[in-house]
């Protein structure tokens, strides 16, 4: 079994609805604790997994006064860049580009490494991006090669012309070297055809159009502007059922509520809905009729000549682009051979906004290669930061072995933890513990915490300390007991150890004992780690803040103002032997 | 004589660095400590393997040619048997290595080998990872043990790598930029280390 390394864990006041904005002032009064300790938190309850969070991923509304995790704050795009080439991709690009990289950043379709741009006639080691005189050659051509798995876009017949602009190129080059239409080069050869005129034209056109394997975009291509057209000219295939049309597909008002739909634009046009009657149906291809392939022996055959490896796994289908490339909309990649590099994906810089009172609590600066923040107001510099240490005893007979964090705990037997309580703030705080007698869940351990109220002085400036380290080393240091191991007994009430910022306490912990009534049940997955759920308070004296004056009864602004903060947290301190 | 101090696992020297008597570093005067940094034993640094060809702006701009194999910032920090190993390639037809460069507090895990082209600064790189040749890591990287980061590639700042070969699996929280420090990791080696602060 995995050993575990004790962890504590924050729970979000999010969870709990009642608590959401409740302004934690002093004027509070304390029955709001009364409540909280009848339904004492369960950190194995099913919701509990949803609230929990490592102090570092909590962040701090100064406004609120109150904790805020990653599942209740409001999120802000501010730069969407690619991860590969660092590059900031444009909100505007973002809209007609679609979030992929259109530079040269590809993924290999097989293993999601990334993919290099390489000469294929000279020695493979050899990027010729950096050989300008042999790049001129017209024979030279380039392939994307991934230098994890080696693969290479020849392996499904795609070679590049010019070692730039490879996304551009690769849009027009199918699986197998077939060239590939843009929706700018279509839209250029129907009107060509629409040019020349006359029914021989479009008789030839469509003939062509069949022969050639319409894709998936010529088709849609094809039927959009079928049906705008058939929008256009509602009498063309007018048949008389126009009142029951109305409410079918194929009647022009309800297509074109669906177009609208789908398009963004206005739900009513109130031209289309004064124009009734049904619309016919695509009859050729070049209208985007297209006949479903249902012979799928080929297909069939050749799964039963390959391996399962050479089929695609449904990870690699999902990470390939939609449609792109695909000939037939039924022809979804099924093997390895017909994945296409996979442009990559951008990423954002996102700035945070409290979910209460609108602040931003964490807003990045915009640039992609700066990682400084403007504002980043997180729980750590806020509220204390809870760190676990086994503590052994030496018992009665000689000195105990040296525990190790992640040893198993011994069912029955105490153990004693200690929790360092460090403070981030300048103000000195006080702190309040409370945890349940006896943990929640089927094995319930014992739970005494030695010392449930105490004080942490304030984080003073590190130089302060730095000038004061021999009294410290007299009186605050003093209290470290490890020396004399005569004396060394943990004292109920008594702070184990303290510091400039910091208190240590002791808990003492009788885990419960792992035993399943045979062959009734079993052991759930992680029902045997010891977590055990503390409240707590921190009370403090922040100077008097001129927002805050509403909740303050006219006190002087020099005044200081008691503040507090409550919350539940679990501590996770290891797991207990079996059997 | 006898007031010499005995020999010490470390060398410590005046700008900081701690490096490991058991270390095998090659090529000494082509890698550069920013200082403060701390060598394990048993680590390899190949400082012989500098650049062969020199690129036309710095060999015209100045004389003397720039022989840096690596480079490493303040606050390194290199665990047991961990590699440090320029990458190298074909440039323009002849085999040549390039500089490794890495920023400040950079953690490598024990048994990892580096190849990077270049490692931000606050980047933590687990146990037993391959970094391939000329990767490319920012700033605030966490990388976790044993992954397998392939040549070439390019990881962004705030991201958390796993995996063979590597993906981004996760994005470093706003609270934990202060987890890569390593001030306080410096002081607990060295031939007269402090405790841990608890």
């Amino acid at each position: 079994m995995a050993p575990l390394n004790p962890y504590t864990y924050i729970q979000c006041p999010c969870s709990d609805s009642a608590s959401l904005g409740r302004p934690s002032d002093a004027t509070s009064p304390t029955s709001a604790d009364g409540d909280e300790e009848d339904n004492a938190f369960d950190p194995r309850a099913p919701r509990a997994n949803f609230s929990l969070y490592p102090l570092e991923y909590l962040l701090y509304c100064e406004d609120c006064h109150q904790i805020r995790c990653p599942r209740c704050i409001t999120e802000e795009i501010a730069t969407y860049f690619c991860p590969s080439c660092l590059f900031e991709v444009p909100s505007s690009n973002l809209k007609s580009e679609g979030n992929r990289c259109t530079r040269s950043c590809f993924q290999c379709p097989i293993c999601i490494g990334p993919l290099s741009v390489t000469s294929i006639e000279a020695p493979p080691s050899d990027p010729s991006l950096l050989v300008p005189d042999r790049a001129g050659t017209p024979h030279t051509t380039y392939s994307l090669i991934c230098s994890y798995c080696s693969w290479s876009s020849t392996e499904i017949g795609i070679q590049f012309d010019k070692p730039n602009s490879i996304h551009a190129q690769l849009a027009k080059i199918r699986n197998g070297g077939a060239s590939r239409l843009t929706a700018k080069e279509r839209k250029e050869r129907r009107k060509e055809l629409s040019h020349r005129g006359g029914e021989a034209a479009l008789a030839a056109s469509s003939e062509a159009a069949a022969g050639q394997d319409m894709d998936l975009e010529t088709q849609f291509a094809n039927l959009k502007l079928f049906y705008n057209s058939q929008l256009a000219d509602p009498n063309a295939g007018d048949n008389g059922f126009s009142s029951l049309g109305d409410l079918g597909f194929s009647s022009p008002s309800s297509l074109s509520r669906i177009m609208n739909l789908y398009t963004g634009g206005k739900l009513h046009d109130p031209r289309a809905k004064s124009k009734l009657g049904a619309m016919r149906e695509a009859i050729t291809a070049d209208e985007g009729l297209l006949e479903t392939d249902l012979d799928e022996s080929s297909l069939i055959t050749q799964l039963h000549q390959s391996d399962f490896l050479d089929t695609a796994s449904s990870t690699q289908i999902c990470s390939q682009p939609p449609n792109l490339g695909e000939t037939y909309i039924y022809g979804a990649a099924r093997f390895n051979s017909s994945l296409r590099p996979v442009p990559y994906l951008l990423r954002t810089k996102r700035s945070k906004r409290c979910p209460v009172c609108r602040h931003i609590i964490s807003k990045p600066e915009a640039k992609v290669q700066t990682t400084r923040f403007r504002i980043r107001l997180v729980a750590g510099s806020y509220i204390p930061s809870i760190t676990i240490r086994r503590l052994n005893l030496p018992g009665p007979n000689g000195p105990a072995a040296p525990a190790i964090l992640g040893d198993l705990l011994e069912p029955l037997k105490p153990v004693h933890f200690v929790l360092t309580f460090k403070n981030p703030i300048f103000e000195s705080l006080k702190v309040t513990l409370g945890a349940p007698a006896k943990t929640p869940g089927r094995f319930p351990s014992k739970v005494t915490v030695l010392c449930p109220q105490f004080d942490i002085d304030a984080n003073t400036d590190v130089w302060d300390e730095a000038l004061k380290e021999n009294d410290r080393e007299s009186s605050g240091r003093s209290r470290r007991r490890a020396g004399t191991e005569s004396q060394f007994q943990v004292e109920v009430g008594k702070i184990w150890e303290r510091g400039r910022n910091w208190v240590s306490i002791i808990v003492e912990v009788v885990p419960a004992s792992l035993k399943l009534e045979p062959g009734r049940d079993v052991l759930k997955q992680d029902e045997d780690v010891l977590e055990i759920p503390m409240f707590v308070r921190i009370e403090w004296e922040a100077e008097g803040g001129g927002d805050d004056a509403a909740s303050g009864t006219g006190r002087d602004k020099d005044q200081k103002e008691k503040k507090e903060l409550a919350y539940w947290c679990v501590l996770g301190l290891g797991r207990i032997k079996q059997g | 004589m006898s007031r010499r101090p005995p020999r010490g696992e470390y060398i410590e020297t005046d700008t900081g660095n701690k490096v490991a008597r058991k270390a095998t570093l090659v090529g000494t005067q082509n890698i550069m400590l920013g200082g403060k940094t701390v060598i394990q034993p048993e680590v390899m640094i190949r400082g012989d393997l500098v650049r062969s060809i020199q690129s036309s702006s710095s060999s015209s701009s100045s004389g003397t040619p720039n022989n840096t194999a690596v480079a490493i910032g303040r606050y390194c920090f290199l665990s047991r048997a961990s590699c440090l190993r320029p990458p190298g390639r074909f440039y323009k037809g002849a085999f040549t290595y390039m500089p490794l460069r890495m920023g400040d507090h950079v953690f490598v895990g024990p048994s990892s080998v580096i190849q990077a082209a270049s490692i931000g600064s606050h980047v933590h790189i687990g146990a037993r990872v391959v970094v391939g040749e000329f990767a490319i890591i920012k700033d605030y990287v966490r990388v976790l043990d044993e992954t397998v980061i392939p040549p070439n590639m390019v990881i962004p700042s705030f991201s958390i790598v796993a995996g063979q070969p590597a993906r981004v699996i996760g994005e470093v929280p706003e609270g934990g930029h202060e987890a890569f420090e390593l001030r306080d990791l410096y002081k607990t080696v060295g031939n007269n280390p402090q405790p841990p602060a608890s």
